[in-house]
């Protein structure tokens, strides 16, 4: 019980409840705005939501830590570098799963501007487009996405440089 | 057919794809989609709650003041820091950044928004020096900010 009690799932939903409640105990009116927002939003986006959700956990385990470590090497010579842009762009997950995966990568010997360069494309965040265009549409998503890549590539510079010098 | 239906479908087709070529690794896949959507929708909801309260209790006037094009350069820097200290993750990034974009805010406060949001997180930092160092950690975090900003005027200056 006491686990329940501070399980994520379990706080994110009492407190969005207990906001709800609160703001409609204050002003029925502004509660039933709030309600209904949530209400229709729920209703937009569970299907989107359910497909994303398989998406990315296809991608888990059929596209595991260790293949992309063979995939990308060390990240360097152009192709490394190229692919190092543009594959994170797949992948689903928040930066806490992403680490852990980068250490490896570094301990393999792959260069600063090679793991920046894959954080920054990992923000590229392409099993989530149902969602992207859903809210912000197409041309956003396209134009954001082409950009994580040029954003990567002179990340990647940026960070090499950086990784030379000692300070 | 609504879009949301489309998805569904080319996912549930991926999902019978996979079960044909490997069926542990598919029943694995089922439960990581089932837990992905078990964090996720919590926190989705959360920020719909917190969009409603906009709704509710921020004027649309008062997002285009801050946010809104006539903001330029500084509703970029905004959005970016909002992005920084919001502890959305991924997916509920575009859900606010629409939501915030409908009710005024311009292409290029919201995509610094969601560059920030998904690639700078403070809770995130002591993580990311344990597992990559300091100095990579500032430099990382600090060209990330300035780079997002460049970005984000340019997306401004396509998609406006």
């Amino acid at each position: 019980m006491k686990k329940f009690l501070k399980n994520d799932v379990f706080q994110f939903l009492s407190l969005s409840v207990i906001i709800t409640l609160s703001v409609y105990g204050l002003n029925a009116e502004k509660g039933a705005i709030v309600a209904r927002t949530v209400y229709n939003t729920f209703v937009e986006v569970l299907d989107i939501v359910v497909a994303v959700s398989i998406f990315i956990g296809l991608f888990q385990v059929w596209v595991k830590p260790p293949t992309i470590v063979k995939w990308l090497g060390k990240g360097s010579g152009l192709k490394g570098f190229i692919l190092v842009c543009t594959f994170p762009i797949l992948m689903g997950g928040s930066l806490f799963t992403v680490f852990p995966l980068l250490k490896t990568l570094k301990d393999k010997g792959a260069r600063t501007g090679a793991i920046a360069s894959f954080i920054t494309a990992w923000g590229g965040k392409a099993p989530l487009l149902p969602l992207e265009t859903k809210f912000l549409g197409w041309p956003f998503a396209l134009v954001r996405l082409s950009f994580i890549i040029l954003f990567a590539f002179v990340m990647g510079i940026l960070m090499d440089w950086v990784g030379e010098k000692s300070i | 057919m609504r879009a949301g239906t489309i998805y569904l479908l080319i996912a549930l087709v991926l999902l019978g794809i996979s079960l044909l070529k490997e069926k542990q690794r598919t029943k694995e896949a089922i439960k990581a989609t089932v837990k992905i959507f078990y964090v996720v929708m919590p926190v989705l909801i959360f920020v719909f709650v917190l969009m409603g309260l906009i709704q509710a209790y921020i004027s649309r006037e008062t997002i285009t003041s801050i946010l809104g094009q006539k903001s330029g350069i500084l509703g970029i820097l905004y959005a970016e820091i909002v992005g920084c200290i919001a502890l959305f993750m991924p997916p509920a990034v575009f859900p606010f950044g629409g939501y915030l974009h409908d009710n005024g805010a311009s292409y290029g406060s919201i995509a610094g928004f969601v560059f920030t949001a998904i690639l700078i997180g403070i809770t995130t930092l002591p993580v990311e020096i344990k597992f990559l160092g300091k100095r990579f950690t500032i430099a990382r975090n600090i060209f990330t900010f300035v780079l997002a900003f460049f970005i984000a005027l340019l997306m401004e200056v396509i998609l406006r």
